[in-house]
């Protein structure tokens, strides 16, 4: 029995060996660029910027996006030269999804990794708990997947480059107005569970409302249901001509498909969280023709994004998410505004507490031109940004290969 | 030991507050209830505190009085009480298993309202709740005098008569009974007594945490902290209290010794990532090699004779 016991922890032990040896591999040409402990102030070798993403639990599917664009950046600019000479090096650590995570994460990045500024964190949620360390602290904060109402109200060192549901949102229902003019009856479906969601649907429903649509219905689900029967029979006799989706990949996925299963014929718009190419693989050939509003286009034109996009679609052979675009403007604000700042006084003979003020000064104050097209912040740190997009989705008829194609 | 005090001392307060949590598990155990409403009270304390310091205590400027502060947690404690009660009397009718699954389902319930509530903030909860104190380590002012009360409390109660009813029923609750012992007044009163706790200990997160949300205190968090105090021990309060401290710690400990330098960077990443892997890791083989959990009553006796 004993010995049956030793040779089960034995199996178990390899097997975590082996999942190790996996994310080993995946991390790539780009492997992870340890955190330095004894790294004490600014040091003139390199310019530590920390990272606070998600690796682990539910969310990390969002995270792990963002690291990837984050990495990317961290390549490109110091190919470019770094800040002036002196290159940047990302220190990442694991948020988990839970707010005691993120909190511990931003302790560890300010305190112990003596970065400049944080990228992150994942969710809005864990934003409200570990913003406010930040800020404390005084160390600069940029969000990139952050789009709750109030994030950027948490204090003067935190902003963020994700556009506001508030603002992304209305674009898909305007997108289906010009492709169907005649919809008058919308449906709204979303996630009471997931705060993204639940802020979402209010700016569906607001915008409905203000387009003179009549909303016929809407209906509640939780992120981890399955089973949609219910709510989708109960939209489909209201004989809606739009339905609006907010909810997660995986739910908001299987729901599309019951929908059409159904007999639902109409329009659909998924929120923010269909912005992922794991959609694909939830409901196949039934999501085309679905409708996302993104703040992020692989098409857009400028420098920066063409490198990017050819960057990322060489390493991970598809093409790039918002929230690793987002990740990747995150750290290019840094930069530039570093490289700002360096002009009028060198950062790496610097304090770290006046460099941190100096640079989250800077970081408000300038332009930049990054893969969501020319963004600058508002005076509390919220994104400006010109460029939404509209996506609809195409599948092929067996439903193995999907990809998002942009509305003009 | 600044630095190390400014680095972990949001951690050394959440292994204070993991040590109530699991105490508050540990009293209906005492009497032989394995109940998970304890995040139930948790996350309602937690609310209390939550909506009280943002929309009734209106403090402009400055830090959160520390009064204040004590007296939501006083609110939380009574009303999680009074609730305790309430759900206590018809769900310790029910025992083991079922029991496990009724106080399951009255977390749902909280979880589902607060959800749904717009006095709670939905999905997104309640931020921007004011702090009363400057760095989060002088959260042990409030947080490690409760805990000793606490566990005072609990040396106390093992040793008198009530505390030894509830080993008696725990035992054995039909020869309690027939000893004259009211199962079910004393059943009820360490659920209480847990459910006040757990109340109190969230009022005190809430603050801790800056934001309050329906991710607090759900089904998983139960699972957590009832695998804390069944690797803690269950035969006598020190159990929980280590318990509680250690598997809070756990992942940020990992998160350090990854972080060590001069480690090899396969070794460094695992543990930086597979920290959850190590983490069920340790409670599998926790739960072979240490049945009755890492504190038990005859190690103590042991050490005492010594």
């Amino acid at each position: 029995m004993k010995k049956s016991t030793f040779l089960g922890s034995a199996l178990l032990l390899a097997f975590a060996s082996l999942l190790s040896a996996c994310n080993q591999t995946n991390s790539g040409p780009n492997a992870t660029t340890t955190a330095n402990p004894s790294a004490g102030a600014v040091s003139s070798n390199s310019i530590p910027i920390g990272i606070a993403l998600a690796q682990t639990s539910n969310v990390a599917l969002l995270g792990q996006e963002g690291i990837q664009g984050a990495k990317i950046a961290e390549k490109y600019f110091n190919d470019k030269g770094g800040i002036n000479g002196t290159p940047i090096r990302l220190v990442v650590q694991d948020t988990g999804g839970e707010e005691a995570g993120a909190i511990n994460a931003f302790q560890t990045l300010i305190t112990q990794n003596q970065v400049v500024g944080i990228v992150g964190p994942t969710l809005s949620q864990q934003a409200f708990s570990a913003g406010p360390i930040a800020e404390r602290a005084k160390v600069p904060v940029i969000g990139a997947s952050n789009t709750a109402k109030g994030v950027p109200e948490i204090g003067d060192y935190v902003a963020r480059v994700s556009a506001p549901v508030a603002i992304v949102a209305p674009n898909s229902i305007k997108a289906a107005l010009k492709i169907n003019p005649k919809i008058e009856k919308v449906a709204v479906f979303y996630a009471q569970n997931d705060a993204f969601s639940k802020s979402e649907t209010e700016t569906f429903q607001q915008t409905v409302k203000d387009q003179k649509l009549d909303l016929v219905t809407v209906q509640k689900f939780q992120t981890t249901d399955t089973d949609f029967q219910t709510q989708a029979t109960n939209a489909i006799n209201a004989k809606p001509d739009l339905i609006v989706i907010s909810g997660l990949a995986a739910d908001g996925g299987n729901l599309v498909r019951q929908l059409r299963e159904l007999g639902y014929k109409g329009i659909i718009i998924g929120g923010n969280g269909f912005n992922t190419s794991n959609i694909f693989a939830v409901c196949k050939a039934l999501c085309d023709g679905v409708l996302v509003a993104q703040a992020y286009s692989p098409e857009h034109p400028n420098e920066v994004n063409k490198v990017f996009r050819t960057t990322y679609v060489n390493q991970y052979k598809k093409e790039p998410p918002q929230f690793s675009a987002q990740a990747f403007t995150a750290v290019q604000v840094y930069v530039e505004a570093l490289k700002a700042l360096d002009q009028k006084s060198k950062v790496t003979a610097m304090p770290l507490p006046q460099l941190r003020t100096e640079l989250n000064k800077q970081i408000l104050a300038g332009k930049y031109d990054t893969p969501l097209g020319e963004i600058a912040f508002t005076p509390v740190g919220d994104v400006i940004q010109n460029d939404f997009y509209v996506a609809q989705l195409k599948v092929d008829k067996d439903g193995n290969n999907g990809k998002f194609a942009f509305l003009k | 030991m600044a630095e190390f005090l400014a680095n972990y001392g949001f951690l050394i307060v959440s292994m204070v507050l993991g040590a109530l949590l699991g105490l508050s598990l540990y009293l209906p155990l005492m009497t032989g209830q394995l109940s998970l409403a304890s995040p139930g009270f948790y996350a309602l304390g937690g609310y209390i505190a939550a909506i009280l310091s943002t929309q009734v205590f209106k403090v402009s400027g400055g830090l959160f009085p520390i009064g204040l502060v004590l007296l939501e947690m006083l609110i939380a404690g009574v009303v999680s009480g009074i609730l305790g009660v309430v759900v206590g009397i018809p769900a310790l009718r029910l025992r083991g298993i079922y029991l496990a699954i009724a106080t399951i389902a009255f977390v749902e319930i909280l979880r589902i309202l607060s959800l749904n509530l717009d006095i709670t903030g939905g999905a997104v909860g309640i931020f921007g709740i004011p702090q009363p104190f400057q760095t989060p380590l002088e959260y042990l002012w409030i947080a490690l005098p409760l805990l000793i009360v606490s566990m005072v409390i609990l040396y106390r109660l093992e040793r008198i008569r009530v505390g030894r009813a509830f080993t008696a029923i725990r035992e054995d609750e039909l020869a309690a009974g027939a000893m004259g012992i009211d199962p079910t007044y004393y059943k009820v009163l360490a659920f209480t007594l847990g459910a006040i706790l757990a109340g109190v200990v969230g009022a005190l997160s809430a603050h801790f945490l800056n934001t309050w949300n329906a991710r607090q205190g759900t089904f998983d968090a139960s699972i957590v902290y009832l695998t804390s105090v069944l690797i803690g021990g269950t035969r006598t309060f020190v159990g929980p209290v280590l318990g509680g401290m250690v598997f809070t710690a756990l992942p940020e400990v990992l998160r350090a010794i990854a972080d060590t330098a001069g480690l090899p960077l396969w070794l460094a990443q695992f543990l930086r990532d597979g920290r959850l892997i190590i983490f069920g890791l340790l409670i599998v083989l926790g739960t072979i090699f240490f049945p009755q959990g890492l504190v038990t009553p005859d190690l103590l006796k042991r050490q005492r004779h010594k």
